[in-house]
């Protein structure tokens, strides 16, 4: 088994174009809050958070902010490895804008030709956990040593269809995400395009140990407790660590109301004493099938620099979980979890030297 | 590829006309609102499972799915709602490949590592379950409900009997146009309607 290092991460997020700016704008959670109106009776204003990178034209737009990341992760080094592309919605904006036709090789081939990429491309959407799905394959790959480097990119962007799509299964929260809070009310969309450089030939401070996905098919639209507590033992299993060895989880926690409590179970059915809880939804908003690639991006970022996020609301006690104020004293072992549609769960865990 | 033998296919392109029928009986139900590549997928997947002789996957089995264009009647009907109105919840639900996922892991009573990845091609997906996979091994599929629909599966198991011929099936599959194999019926003959 090859050692796995996460050596490279770029992020365009709500709070800024560069995961410098994006740390830095963190604590304040200053990201200006966009507005998006549906039309119909479910419809209405609702608040998304966007990326403050003007251009109207879909595909433009997407190949500046890709080129933009890619480079940020220093994708230049690993051209010839794998390329995992994260999405849900695949270029659905384009295709809203007549400038696209709903075809998974052209969306592929034309992500591919932005990077002048040359190895193979795999195309991962599995909802919201696609981009984990896609860290989780590129670990198994570089792990066999098939490939010395990936690049996995997350992409969600602007359309009408996702936005439409969770206001019509009343997910939308209609002021702002409040992670495990009393008040919470449902979720704020986002945009992100991130991208993180995994290697198996440059060591960096971060290593990816393993993870684990678990697809539970008796609650397509959510998450099932027992499937959370199924993923996390796994992937402790896969990782050779105990649960006593997690020093901070990234949780899901994206203010839905069935949602969070579910995971909260599981939290505390999976783990005796439930470690240390971060969440960063309410600061980029919920960027669905980039979601893991752009929250792993900012989480090891947080880490390394000390910035934390800040929670606004007060924190639901009956949900037996907190979330920490503050960076942890001392963090070895991390695991990043995104639950989402099609009943799937996925958690990466890494180790920080 | 060389790790895996198959174990069960299922091979179909241009499905009976009964082949919903069908469906239900391997369900035990009829299907309720999950769209038409869905059925599709769980027709192929059922029957592939069915001709490996088993019901449910083991825990450390993977499932892959490809397509060429995947939900791409559900998405087309969604932007269509999406003029005047909401989509309708059920339809926005179709748009999205993982729920056929989901729906199989149900009817296999099943919970695992299940993943859809788009327009891959065979020989990629190979690759990366040598990686993936535990020893209960692959169930793959391709599923397409455009050109008169085709659903094409394989279960790939490492150290069982080869029941097909393994490297005819792959490479057959790999050197169509469409990276899927053509015109052939679960027993490998061609013209399944």
């Amino acid at each position: 088994m090859t050692p796995v290092y996460l050596s490279g991460r770029g992020l365009a997020c709500a709070l800024g174009l560069d995961v410098k700016e994006s740390v830095a704008a963190l604590p304040q959670n200053s990201a200006a809050t966009a507005f998006c109106s549906l039309p119909g009776v479910q419809g209405g204003r609702f608040p998304y958070r966007a990326i403050a990178h003007a251009g109207r034209d879909w595909n433009e737009r997407t190949r500046s902010l890709v080129q933009r990341v890619a480079v940020e992760a220093g994708a230049e080094q690993a051209r010839g490895g794998a390329l995992f592309i994260a999405t849900s919605s695949f270029d659905i904006g384009a295709v809203e804008q007549g400038a696209a036709g709903m075809n998974y090789d052209a969306f592929a081939k034309k992500m591919a030709s932005w990077l002048a990429w040359t190895g193979p491309a795999y195309v991962i959407s599995t909802a919201c956990t696609s981009g984990l799905n896609a860290v989780i394959a590129a670990h198994a790959l570089l792990n066999a040593g098939d490939v010395e480097e990936a690049l996995v990119l997350g992409v969600e962007l602007d359309n009408r269809l996702s936005q439409g799509g969770f206001a019509a299964l009343q997910l939308l929260s209609p002021s702002s995400s409040k992670p495990f809070a009393v008040q919470r009310d449902g979720l704020v969309l986002g945009e992100a395009v991130a991208a993180l450089r995994l290697s198996t030939r440059e060591p960096s401070r971060w290593k990816i140990l393993g993870g684990a996905t678990v697809v539970d098919g008796k609650q397509p639209t959510g998450a099932a407790a027992s499937a959370v507590v199924a993923m996390y033992q796994r992937a402790l299993m896969q990782s050779g660590l105990t649960a006593e060895a997690i020093d901070l989880i990234k949780v899901q926690a994206a203010g839905s109301p069935g949602n969070d409590a579910v995971e909260a179970q599981g939290l505390r059915e999976a783990f005796q004493k439930v470690p240390p809880l971060v969440s960063l939804k309410a600061a980029i908003g919920h960027t669905m099938g980039a979601s893991g690639v752009a929250e792993m991006a900012l989480l090891t970022a947080c880490l390394d620099q000390g910035a934390w996020p800040t929670y606004a609301d007060p924190i639901d006690e009956a949900l037996g979980v907190d979330l920490i104020a503050h960076r942890p004293d001392s963090v070895r072992h991390v695991m990043a979890t995104i639950l989402g549609f099609g009943g799937s769960h996925a958690t990466v865990v890494l180790a920080c030297a | 590829m060389k790790d895996f033998h198959i174990s069960g296919r299922c091979l179909v392109t241009s499905p009976p006309p009964d082949w919903g029928e069908q469906l239900t009986q391997l369900l035990g139900s009829k299907p309720r609102r999950i769209g038409t590549w869905a059925e599709l997928g769980l027709y192929g997947a059922l029957r592939c499972m069915a001709d490996a002789g088993e019901t449910t996957l083991p825990q450390d089995a993977i499932v892959m799915l490809t397509s060429r264009r995947g939900t791409y009647a559900a998405t087309s009907a969604a932007l269509e709602q999406m003029h005047n109105d909401l989509p309708m919840p059920l339809t926005f639900l179709q748009t999205q490949p993982g729920q056929m996922l989901a729906l199989l892991a149900a009817q296999m009573n099943w919970r695992g590592n299940a993943c859809f990845f788009a327009g891959a091609r065979l020989q990629d997906l190979l690759r990366l379950a040598a990686a993936q996979a535990g020893d209960g091994g692959v169930l793959l599929g391709c599923v397409d409900e455009i050109d008169g629909g085709s659903t094409h599966w394989l279960r790939l198991r490492r150290g069982v009997t080869e029941k097909y011929d393994s490297v005819a099936t792959l490479s057959d599959w790999i050197s169509s146009p469409e990276g899927s194999p053509a015109g052939q019926n679960n027993t490998g003959e061609r013209g399944a309607e």
